[in-house]
């Protein structure tokens, strides 16, 4: 006799062994996004204990805001930068890996630690290398004659610094990513070049990059996740968001709008539309990368 | 000039010796066969031609030059991959165009016309704006053929080719190899484990086993006088019989009391031998119910233990002792398993071999390539009231 077993038959079994699951969803989750929601449609006080509603009076607050447009445009370029940098940086380095024979491993670790440290420890060792008063890097920048590395006072070079320490943090997630994709390559296709002559810009430009484009695509969108969102602790203990708004990314003067000014309305405000940009940017670059990526054959 | 020359060439992973030593010579526009089982080096050895390995002993020459430490886009060699090696993301036509485009200096348009002309050549016109996702497993070699052709290399290198076709896919792309190398006439080197490939395509055939040639011929002599056990076993499908026998003068005797004569004169020159190997190909033993059994010597009684009919002939196992011999008989031959048989060897077509070294010490006289039997044989076939039928 053949029996009709079928997994999970009894749905209040199933509903047992997901209950875990949905219990942390919904706590951790969907309520903050409900609360966040709610909040954004209300003007609050003491953190939020005394609260009045204003409708959409928050939004309106931020569409005219110069400070909010200006940590939006902040916002933006850091991504750009941060994303484009750490990405052609980390295809640079990953191919050199897979191209070298010898100390694969050393060169590999010695590439990816700086992705293994917490973002705090990080930025505070950075910090004192960089700063413009103490800092042993600053001193040898500013051996170069009339280079000044003050980027506590100046806004553009305190932009750059909080990228470049944002591009050298995550340079070892890309990595591990893109030397694993690059291995994925058939070696014969290496091999048919150097028959060929084909040189090693040529055979990365042409190549590679097309061929790894899945991987490149998956890596713009966790590395525009990352700019958006994972910079807060960098940007919180080197630069504060200074000088002058410089540095104020979206995701700290949001923090700063919620725990320092006590506004969780208009934080509330400012979270959902860091949460739309960021949506709408995910939904264009996996159009993007569904159009143009290249697949396997 | 020899087009390739490996002189004692060696190639040792650390403590792995892939190829020992070998040692070949590649004539201007032959077309010479690597074969062999797995691991026995074939492949390391061409990849050493291409300069995709480097050569751990002994000298590599291509065109005269010695090129042991030259990059392989110096050698003027083009390769064909088993796994086609063709860029997913290219048009056929690109895939044909790219390694000559981006390393050489060749005009587009010399570049355009020289693909069509492969295209044309490999009837592949119609394919050129597919990308290789879309093309079938003969449409893809096709493609890696023509790349190499575009090339125009003093050299083909092909490593296991057809290995990724189907069979029938197999046998069409063999011969439409063969026509090319014909028509081009450029030097190929051509590795396989499939001896038919082997012996259909080469010129000449070089069977390697444990990183050296066990032997280098034309597949004729390859078949009719192997050099050892190893290629005799090797080339032939059904693979040769071989048994152990006991040489007593100017005959060899197995342990059942089968007593094949063999030529005192060439035994000889074997002094002191007097155990070896017997070698008898399954198309060379006859096999007769016990009734019909021939007189004499070379007859041995034995028992059938399968049949396996292959249309144009059958296959019958027998066990002759403590052996097992096939015999290939006519197709519509009746023998079932558990039948006593008589098994005759045609003393004119056995071999010895070495039972030490495994190298032939002896060749009936009828084996030798192109001797005057087989001549006669062939006229007899084709004459008048011969036979056999004549051709108009």
């Amino acid at each position: 006799m053949v029996r009709d077993i079928r997994a999970f038959d009894d749905s209040r079994a199933a509903a047992v062994f997901l209950a875990p699951t949905l219990a942390v969803l919904v706590l951790f989750l969907y309520y903050p996004s409900f609360e966040t929601f709610r909040l954004s449609l209300y003007e609050t006080l003491l953190l939020g204990q005394q609260t009045t509603f204003v409708g959409l009076d928050n939004f309106v607050t931020l569409a005219t805001s110069p400070e909010y447009h200006n940590s939006l445009f902040v916002s933006f370029a850091f991504a750009a930068v941060v994303v484009v940098g750490s990405l052609t940086i980390a295809l640079f380095v990953a191919y050199q890996l897979y191209r070298v024979d010898k100390w694969r491993s050393i060169y590999l670790v010695a590439a990816i630690w700086p992705y293994a440290l917490p973002p705090a420890v990080a930025a505070t060792v950075l910090l004192f290398l960089l700063h413009p008063n103490l800092g042993v890097i600053t001193h040898y920048i500013e051996l170069i004659p009339g280079v000044e590395f003050d980027w506590f006072t100046n806004g553009p070079l305190a932009f750059g610094v909080l990228a470049v320490v944002a591009i050298w943090k995550q340079l070892g997630y890309n990595i591990v990513f893109l030397l694993a994709a690059l291995h994925n390559v058939p070696e014969s296709l290496a091999e048919t070049s150097r028959l060929d002559g084909v040189g090693s810009l040529t055979m990365l430009r042409e190549v590679y990059v097309p061929l790894i484009s899945p991987t490149l695509g998956f890596l713009v969108v966790m590395d525009t996740i990352y700019a958006f969102f994972a910079t807060f602790p960098l940007v919180d203990l080197m630069t504060s968001g200074g000088p002058n708004g410089a540095t104020n990314l979206l995701i700290f003067k949001l923090y700063r709008d919620a725990f320092e000014f006590n506004s969780l309305g208009l934080a509330s405000a400012e979270s959902i539309v860091l949460f739309g940009i960021v949506s709408i940017l995910m939904l264009a670059q996996l159009k993007l990368t569904g159009e143009y990526a290249h697949y396997g054959a | 000039m020899t087009a390739i020359e490996l002189d004692s060439v060696t190639k040792r992973f650390e403590d792995v010796t892939a190829v020992d030593g070998i040692s070949l010579a590649v004539e201007p526009g032959e077309f010479l066969v690597l074969v062999g089982p797995s691991g026995c080096g074939k492949s390391t050895t061409l990849r050493m031609i291409a300069g995709l390995e480097t050569v751990s002993d002994g000298s590599l020459e291509i065109g005269g030059e010695r090129v042991n430490g030259v990059e392989p886009k110096d050698r003027d060699v083009a390769m064909v991959f088993q796994n086609y090696a063709l860029f997913p993301h290219m048009t056929a036509e690109r895939n044909m165009t790219f390694g000559a485009d981006a390393a050489r200096d060749i005009s587009e348009s010399e570049l355009s016309k020289r693909a069509a002309e492969v295209a044309e050549m490999l009837g592949i016109e119609d394919l050129l704006d597919r990308k290789p996702a879309a093309l079938s497993g003969g449409e893809r070699q096709r493609v890696a053929i023509g790349r190499a052709l575009v090339r125009e290399p003093s050299v083909f290198l092909m490593d296991e080719p057809l290995s990724n076709l189907d069979a029938k896919l197999r046998i069409q792309m063999r011969t439409e190899l063969a026509s090319l190398h014909r028509r081009l006439q450029t030097t190929t080197v051509y590795v396989t484990h499939d001896q038919t490939e082997a012996m259909t395509l080469g010129d000449r055939v070089a069977v390697m086993n444990d990183g050296h040639a066990e032997q280098v011929a034309p597949p004729q002599e390859l078949y009719d006088r192997p050099a050892t056990r190893f290629v005799a076993e090797f080339i032939g499908e059904p693979a040769m019989n071989v048994f152990p026998v006991e040489v007593h003068g100017d005959s060899v005797v197995h342990d059942t009391g089968l007593e094949v004569p063999v030529s005192a004169d060439e035994m000889a020159a074997q002094d002191g031998i007097d155990a070896a190997d017997l070698g008898v190909r399954p198309e060379d033993i006859g096999i007769a119910p016990l009734d019909d059994a021939p007189a004499g010597t070379c007859t041995a009684t034995a028992e059938v233990t399968v049949t396996e009919p292959l249309g144009d002939s059958l296959l019958v196992h027998c066990r002759l002792g403590d052996e097992t011999v096939q015999v290939s008989t006519t197709p519509r031959a009746t023998f079932e398993p558990g039948e006593r048989v008589a098994l005759t060897v045609d003393a004119d077509r056995s071999h010895l071999f070495d039972r030490e070294t495994g190298e032939a010490v002896y060749h009936a006289p009828k084996t030798a390539v192109g001797s005057s039997e087989d001549r006669t044989q062939r006229a007899d076939a084709v004459a008048p009231g011969a036979g056999g039928e004549e051709i108009q």
